[in-house]
């Protein structure tokens, strides 16, 4: 698999999943069931990541979330748009590795400004987290969404699925 | 949720009746109804309800969690407990009821007299807990007409589950978004002469064989509001005879003619006999009617009150009067108690103590500790509990005009001549004499420097003159603002003996652009409101609210006008202390450098009286170490603070902490204020701010109220504010987010820059 936009990562040795409907559907009920997420940024060389509240799209193709603008992450957001999130289940098994989900998202992060999409966008945050309100409406808040490259899905401790939306279309 | 479970019953429908669906009052009730007691005819709206709705409105939840989570409840100050609690409310309002609740409560309604009006009564889960009862902390709301009106009722109801009472007693309640629910009683309301409440037992002394019967003439609501002084009878559990009757009091005075009859009080011991049996503990009773028509309108066990070990939370909840005690109140505050409290410092100020003899100073000294201590108490007993009289009104504009913005009334506040505003025009006038003035600021700023930073006024009076030609009419008008405004303390000095922080902030004023608000602009907004209002609740209640509109105003003025009138007080005992302490130095009677505070009146007074007795030293006051012990341990610093959104808006500039009278004058033009508290004496300084930070918390205090006005970003509720945050610290007040940003957001250290 060859993915021009994304020259991070090499996949060496890691299974490339056709996104079958079961993987799919792990990453869909991952992302359904957690509210949040662990959002991985970067600056000059300096990795940093933040708990954020997100929602993904039906298709799975976006994620949304929202931050203050005064910020860390908004700072190394404005600055580099390649992004991470990790999100896992871990908390409700916390003695069950093997049951233990996670999914890494990687892809490019967009600002969403006010007017044009952003009703549509702001308005998918709030129906998964409706006490957001007051933040999405603050003018010193960010909407961003994240355009998903690709999915890394990782169940039984080590077992490591991919699943690309575009390449498989 | 259940769905088998029922949205709502008829108090007479057959139980039993589960408290987990329909709370503590309508299970007794119905147990009553069920038993044959005369019981005023109605419906529970079930806790299945209180779910259904919270459900379709899931923004309830969120927003109640995002309240009891912002900060921890411990440190939240009762203001701020009070701003959640109206937030919540705003929003339960807010949100409509789903057509089939709208229908189930039609159809029941239907089924009783709404020619009448109803009472819509409060049946949380658990309130009436054997042994503890939590009676007031909730909403029961009588005289509701039509529909509608029992619509709103219910929303209210339901959202006092959060009350500000209920809130506070968090903990005992087991309060808790997804465990806590509140059902609803509607029932007719009985128009009966008389109405009370019984006591199976004596509540003082429960082993005592004896039961209580109070009696007031009309609805039982003026009995539990404490608005009428009831007739109480002690009657003997066993032969039933009475032991012992005291008549409330009428027109001031006990009268001499029982309310009730003895047949009627045979009657109310029967049924609560009766009660006891059916429950098989001991009932406190609320009854109306007499003899055959006598009618229970809830039993509950006896408690003594609620429960309570924490005098604060008693105390607050004591500053919640009812509309008729408040008017009350404000005509004592109003009329009696502040005139009385400006004479007073009026005559302070008026009195030459440079005349007295010795005697007559440490009289004129204990006479002002006397009247601080006086005034002092009246602050807490009369003025705070009249600052009620602003949340009346909010509670009031809110439930009727379902404002989006629960704050919106506070524009009714505005235009209201506070003697602060009056002194924050006079300091701007002076501002702009030295804006327009450049030989007489810079004279100002010569003056000051070359007095190395303090200013000794006959000196700085003769250095002005000398520099400035239009000097006279500046330091005419600076003198006319210190006698009228300055004569107050800060921080337990005298602000009157310190020129240069206020000619300091003269200075930054002159530079910066004015901001204020114009009254014309000031008066629209009123009068929108107003009309907002008067619209809202109809001709028929025109005089209600305009009564409450003007409560709420004198409330306004006058809690911001006593803390400087008994600041003025303080001022004139420092005086005092002064003089004294001129006259023992200049005997060489006064040794140390320590300037007598109000702790020092009787060493003072004493030593006057007494002039053989040797010298004394005064005791400096102890340093607020507060700050010290709560501050971060080394590594340690708070990157992001959170508070209330108080005035929307952001900004990024450096802190200035005011933490006494001697920061005022470091207050620079763009910096961020930080303080305890914006104080009365010190909003001069929030037009120089960019940003505001206090510790105290609430949408309601003056500082948040001020900077909203001027368009400031404000965070308030910061837990030690002034404790964490230090001079020259660069800090975001994000105002919209009640977020204040520590710093800039840099990578130096993981990057390997080092700061320079």
């Amino acid at each position: 698999m060859n993915n021009s936009d994304e020259p991070l990562f090499d996949d060496n040795g890691i299974k490339d999943n056709p996104g079958t409907p079961a993987v799919r559907e792990r990453i869909r009920q991952l992302t359904d069931k957690q509210p949040y997420a662990v959002l991985c940024v970067q600056g000059e060389g300096q990795p940093y990541g933040a708990l954020v509240a997100f929602v993904f799209s039906e298709d799975l193709r976006h994620a949304v979330f929202v931050t203050p603008i005064a910020t860390r992450k908004y700072r190394l957001l404005s600055e580099c748009d390649h992004v991470a999130l990790v999100i896992d289940d871990r908390h409700n098994k916390a003695d069950e590795l093997m049951e233990i989900e996670a999914v890494t998202v990687t892809g490019r992060s967009q600002l969403i400004e006010r007017g044009g999409e952003f009703d549509q966008w702001a308005g998918l945050l709030l129906s998964r987290h409706p006490y957001l309100e007051s933040f999405v409406k603050a003018p010193t808040c960010a909407l961003f969404r994240v355009d998903v490259l690709r999915f890394l899905h990782v169940a039984r401790f080590q077992e490591v699925n991919q699943w690309i939306p575009d390449a498989h279309s | 949720m259940d769905s088998g479970r029922p949205l709502l019953i008829a108090l007479d429908a057959p139980g039993p009746w589960h408290q987990q669906l329909v709370g503590g009052k309508a299970a007794k009730l119905a147990q009553l109804a069920h038993a044959g007691f005369n019981v005023p005819r109605g419906f529970c709206l079930t806790t299945r309800a209180y779910d259904a709705f919270l459900m379709k409105n899931a923004r309830i939840s969120a927003a109640i969690r995002m309240e009891l989570g912002r900060k921890p409840m411990d440190d939240m100050r009762w203001e701020e407990i009070w701003d959640a609690a109206l937030r919540i409310r705003a929003i339960f309002l807010a949100q409509p009821l789903s057509a089939t609740l709208r229908e189930t409560i039609a159809e029941d309604l239907r089924g009783l007299d709404t020619s009448k009006p109803l009472a819509v009564r409060s049946s949380a889960v658990g309130e009436d807990a054997a042994g503890r009862s939590f009676a007031g902390l909730h909403e029961s709301i009588v005289g509701v007409h039509g529909r509608q009106a029992v619509e709103d009722a219910v929303r209210l109801v339901w959202a006092s589950l959060w009350s500000d009472a209920a809130l506070l007693y968090r903990k005992e309640l087991g309060l808790d978004p997804a465990n806590s629910r509140m059902a609803v009683v509607v029932q007719e309301m009985i128009d009966a002469d008389y109405s009370g409440v019984a006591f199976a037992r004596d509540p003082r002394d429960m082993r005592k064989d004896c039961a209580l019967i109070e009696a007031v003439p009309g609805p039982c609501s003026l009995l539990v509001d404490g608005l009428v002084d009831p007739d109480r009878w002690e009657l003997d559990r066993k032969s039933h005879s009475i032991i012992a009757w005291l008549p409330g009091q009428r027109d001031d005075a006990p009268h001499d003619d029982p309310l009730l009859e003895a047949c009627d009080l045979e009657r109310i011991l029967d049924t609560l006999l009766s009660a006891e049996q059916l429950f098989g503990w001991p009932p406190d009773m609320e009854w109306t009617g007499r003899s055959d028509s006598l009618t229970v309108l809830q039993a509950r066990p006896i408690t003594t009150a609620v429960p309570d070990d924490d005098e604060k939370r008693a105390w607050f909840l004591s500053l919640r009067p009812g509309d008729a005690r408040l008017k009350a109140l404000r005509e004592r505050v109003a009329e009696q108690l502040i005139p009385e409290l400006e004479s007073v410092g009026q005559a302070f100020a008026a009195e030459p103590l440079d005349l007295l003899d010795d005697q007559q100073l440490a009289d004129a000294i204990e006479q002002r500790s006397a009247a601080l201590a006086k005034w002092k108490k009246v602050y807490w007993d009369d003025f705070i509990p009249f600052a009620h009289g602003v949340r009346r009104l909010a509670t009031y504009y809110n439930d009727a005009v379902h404002a989006q913005d629960p704050y919106e009334f506070v524009g009714l506040l505005r235009n209201q001549p506070l003697i602060a505003k009056q002194r924050n025009e006079a300091i701007g006038q002076l501002a702009q004499q030295l804006a327009a003035d450049d030989t007489l600021r810079s004279a100002i700023e010569r003056v000051i420097e070359e007095g190395d930073g303090s200013v000794h006024w006959p000196a700085f009076h003769d250095a002005l003159m000398r520099d400035s030609d239009s000097a006279v009419d500046f330091l005419h008008d600076f003198d006319d603002l210190k006698q009228r405004f300055l004569d107050v303390s800060f921080d337990h000095e005298r602000l009157y003996d310190q020129s240069e922080p206020m000619l300091r902030n003269l200075l930054e004023l002159a530079q910066a652009p004015g901001q204020s608000l114009s009254d014309e602009l000031e008066a629209d907004t009123v009068a929108v409101l107003e009309k907002r209002l008067l619209d809202a609740v109809g001709p028929e209640r025109y005089e209600e609210a305009l009564e409450l509109i003007e409560t709420g105003r004198v409330s306004w003025k006058l809690r911001d006008d006593d803390n400087l009138l008994v600041a003025r007080l303080e001022s004139q005992l420092l005086r005092a202390l002064d003089e004294a302490a001129q006259r023992l130095k200049a005997l060489d009677r006064l040794s140390g450098e320590v300037r007598p505070n109000i702790s020092h009146v009787e060493i003072v007074a004493a030593a006057l009286r007494e002039p053989s007795a040797g010298p004394i030293a005064l005791e400096a006051p102890a340093e607020n170490l507060t700050a010290e012990l709560s501050g971060t341990a080394s590594g340690e610093t708070p990157r992001q603070m959170t508070g209330q959104p108080a005035s929307p808006g952001t900004a990024t500039g450096r802190v200035r902490c005011i933490r006494g009278s001697s920061d005022l004058g470091k207050f620079r033009h763009g910096e961020v204020l930080v303080c305890d508290a914006i104080q009365p004496t010190m909003t001069h300084l929030v037009p120089l701010a960019s940003a505001i930070i206090e510790r105290r918390g609430g949408m309601l205090i003056h500082g948040a109220i001020i900077a909203r006005e001027l368009g400031i970003p404000c965070v308030n509720g910061v837990r030690d504010a002034a404790g964490i945050l230090e001079n020259g610290d660069l800090v975001t007040v994000d105002g919209y987010l009640g977020i204040v940003v520590v710093g800039a957001a840099e990578f130096d250290l993981e990057l390997g820059i080092k700061r320079s």
